[in-house]
């Protein structure tokens, strides 16, 4: 009677142990020793050898450069998401109706999903190079696009939302066939033009979906690594060092843990505040 | 309220994996740093059969020269010694992997590391210092070019067996000189200038120079001057404690001729790194270009008789300049892994790796040096050098510089050299003044160097 009771006490623990477990060992260990080689400089073995509060934090807020950071972090940010979230919108809609040759449309739209952001940047390397690229070929122009600090953001931003789109693509996809057709068939004997019904229907009944894009691009934007490693390298200048970069430099170029350990907790403040303000939003903007 | 908790948890899991990816190497213990000062023996007794590995930076061409050379050794050797060669990335990858995997104290049993990171690998303590192989096996250390070993050696020892090394130079396409009417090829980066409306108008350049914005040509430009980068003696006295070109004016000299092609428009901002010009120049774009010997193969193939193709010596600074050029590119070295076996292994692959023989083939597959000068010997090299003239510039620049322009060593080098870049390209985009860029660089990297010595002690 006892035995039982206790093992039914205890069995719903013993479920929970291997995801927790899981959880532990690569969320919540990690989380905690970067907070803690956040307050420390580390030597070039990255360990942490002198104790310094928040001194990496202030170094942080009296350096131009994270400051450029994280301004060259949201100006990418806002490129990325509204790009890529458009781009996966009209391929969405456009390719909402049947017509020969769909399948090949659709995945065309889908497809740049599937390429690596590295091997996609090294591809753009050789396109955008000044006097060999196929992109100053065809608009017979002599642009550095990726030397240059005026394109360079630019160039890099529009490659990762084009990367982005093809995800955004399928979920926008996914979120227009579950919109009943009878409310269209209904608002045309009401006699609604296209854009109304796209302004009424299409547009409400994306909403939760869109809402779950929006959130999963921006924290995706924030984390686009792989393009500016093989792109810019951060340059010119720092004009492409997003956070995601400096923080990488910092910490496994420069071996510099503690700094890079303060970046990232204040870019996760950053992505939570952002996020935070998104759940609130979504009280008023989505339609369940 | 359910749903605020909810919600606020969701959010919370959603960001933070963004954070395990940042602190998940630096746990165990560095076991390997107390090791090397315990006594190492290598054994004179025939290797026994064994498996070492070896990690490189060697792509494309390069990459498929010195896998010939691994595998002409595990045939040929006749010890039972299997070399396993690993391509790890670019330079700089190689030697963050490693920090990575010395970390964990699994890293290979020989390393090919580049010029700067030389005070970063004698100051790790994971490293056999190659003097002390060469001198167990008494092997002829005068068999490496002095210029080249200079470089490697500090405080009288040789740390790591050179290997692949190189020098810049200047490269020119003759066609555009000769229709210029230019006869004598510039020496220095106010030569440049002079000559760069004759190339333009009626040479037909495209540009005057692709410039790459390369630390090392910063680096060498302070060699030409005879003047040192860092304190220290040039940091290999002792570990620098600050940077030196800042406060002997050799940094500003350098950027104000660089900014001078600039602002003409002679030499247009071509991009980062040491083959960034070689595009523009290959295309029969730009007339110059400024890089490694060791890009010479690539910028035949690539030209492929379109233009011939000269050779010069790196350009000085100012005209009264008297110094050389120091050595770049890689050597080996060989880890402390705590077994004798592997160690005499190792040594043995070195020492087919450095034999003439394969010098001179790789001389020829790839367009470095070889080390060796008795490879001048081997009918490879001399085959190679009637084929592609050229390359005795290269030869010839070396021998006319000094031990003295050995090139400065510094623990932060890697990241001292990307500031470098970064100021430069800042000063070219925005117009900035050599000045401003010069203080920053000194500024940036000192503090770098202040840290780090305050924390590696």
């Amino acid at each position: 009677m006892k035995l039982k009771n206790v093992s039914r006490y205890l069995s719903p623990y013993v479920y929970i142990v291997p995801a927790i477990a899981v959880f532990v060992l690569f969320l919540f260990f990690p989380f905690i020793k970067t907070i803690y080689l956040s307050l420390f400089k580390t030597n070039k073995m990255g360990q942490a050898k002198l104790f310094v509060g928040g001194g990496n934090y202030s170094d942080l807020f009296s350096s131009a450069s994270f400051f450029n950071s994280l301004f060259v972090t949201a100006i990418f940010v806002l490129i990325v998401v509204s790009v890529s979230m458009l781009l996966g919108l009209i391929t969405a809609i456009l390719c909402n109706q049947s017509f020969p040759g769909i399948r090949i449309f659709s995945t065309a739209y889908a497809l740049p999903m599937a390429i690596a952001s590295s091997s996609a940047a090294m591809i753009f390397k050789i396109m955008l190079h000044p006097t060999i690229g196929i992109i100053n070929k065809l608009l017979g122009l002599h642009t550095n696009w990726i030397s240059d600090p005026r394109y360079a953001l630019v160039c890099v931003a529009l490659l990762s939302a084009w990367l982005n789109s093809g995800i955004n693509f399928l979920y926008f996809s996914a979120g227009l066939s579950n919109i009943d057709n009878t409310l269209y068939e209904r608002a045309s004997v009401d006699g609604a033009n296209s854009a109304q019904k796209f302004f009424r229907l299409t547009l409400p009944g994306l909403s939760p979906i869109m809402f779950y894009t929006l959130v999963v691009n921006i924290i995706q934007a924030f984390q686009a690594f792989g393009q500016v490693k093989v792109l810019t390298m951060g340059g010119p200048g720092e004009s492409t060092n997003l956070i995601v970069y400096s923080i990488y430099r910092d910490a496994f170029f420069n071996y510099r843990f503690g700094s890079a350990a303060a970046q990232s907790v204040i870019l996760f403040m950053v992505i939570m505040i952002l996020t935070l303000c998104m759940f609130h939003l979504e009280k008023k903007g989505v339609h369940y | 309220m359910k749903k605020k908790a909810l919600s606020f948890l969701m959010a919370a899991i959603m960001v933070a994996g963004m954070l395990s990816g940042c602190s998940t190497q630096t746990g165990s213990e560095n076991i390997t740093e107390s090791q090397t000062k315990e006594d190492i023996t290598t054994s004179a007794a025939p290797v026994a059969s064994t498996t070492i590995t070896f990690w490189h930076s060697m792509g494309g061409v390069n990459g498929e020269a010195i896998n010939a050379l691994v595998e002409k050794f595990n045939k040929e050797n006749t010890s039972g010694i299997t070399v396993e060669a690993q391509y790890q990335g670019s330079y700089d990858d190689a030697i963050n992997k490693l920090k990575s995997a010395q970390i964990g104290n699994m890293g290979a049993d020989l390393v090919q590391i580049y010029d700067i990171g030389t005070r970063f690998m004698i100051d790790s303590g994971w490293v056999i210092p190659m003097q002390k192989l060469i001198d167990e096996d008494k092997w002829d250390i005068n068999q490496v070019e002095p210029n080249i070993a200079a470089y490697y050696t500090v405080g009288g020892t040789l740390y790591s067996m050179p290997f692949n090394s190189s020098t810049p130079i200047l490269y020119y396409n003759k066609d555009m000189f000769k229709k210029a009417g230019i006869t004598k090829v510039p020496d220095s980066l106010p030569g440049i200038d002079r000559i760069g409306d004759d190339l333009l108008k009626k040479g037909g350049a495209g540009e005057v120079i692709s410039l790459g914005i390369y630390g090392w040509f910063f680096e060498q430009f302070t060699c030409k001057q005879q003047a040192h980068y860092a304190d220290s003696g040039n940091g290999r006295e002792a570990a620098a404690t600050a940077v030196d070109f800042d406060k002997n004016g050799a940094g500003v000299k350098t950027l104000t001729a660089w900014k001078t092609l600039s602002d003409k428009g002679y030499a247009p901002n071509v991009g980062r790194g040491g083959d960034a010009g070689l595009a523009d120049f290959s295309a029969g774009k730009s007339a110059i270009t400024l890089g490694s010997t060791a890009s010479l193969k690539q910028i035949l193939n690539d030209v492929n008789g379109k233009f011939e193709v000269g050779t010069a010596y790196f350009p000085k600074v100012s005209d009264d300049d008297k110094g050389g050029v120091s050595i770049g590119g890689g050597s080996l070295w060989a880890l402390n892994n705590n077994d004798v076996n592997k160690q005499s292994a190792t040594w043995e692959f070195i020492k087919f790796l450095v034999s003439p023989e394969s010098q001179a083939y790789w001389n020829s597959q790839t367009g470095y040096f070889p080390i060796t000068t008795a490879a001048h010997q081997e009918p490879v090299f001399k085959d190679n050098i009637s084929k592609f003239p050229q390359f005795q510039t290269a030869i010839d620049q070396l021998h006319d510089s000094t031990p003295q322009s050995a090139g400065a060593l510094l623990s932060i080098f890697p990241e001292a050299r990307q500031t470098v870049e970064t100021e430069i390209e800042n000063m070219i985009n925005n117009k900035g003044t050599p000045e401003a860029a010069v203080t920053k660089m000194g500024e940036s990297i000192n503090k770098s160097i202040t840290d780090y010595n305050l924390l590696n002690k």
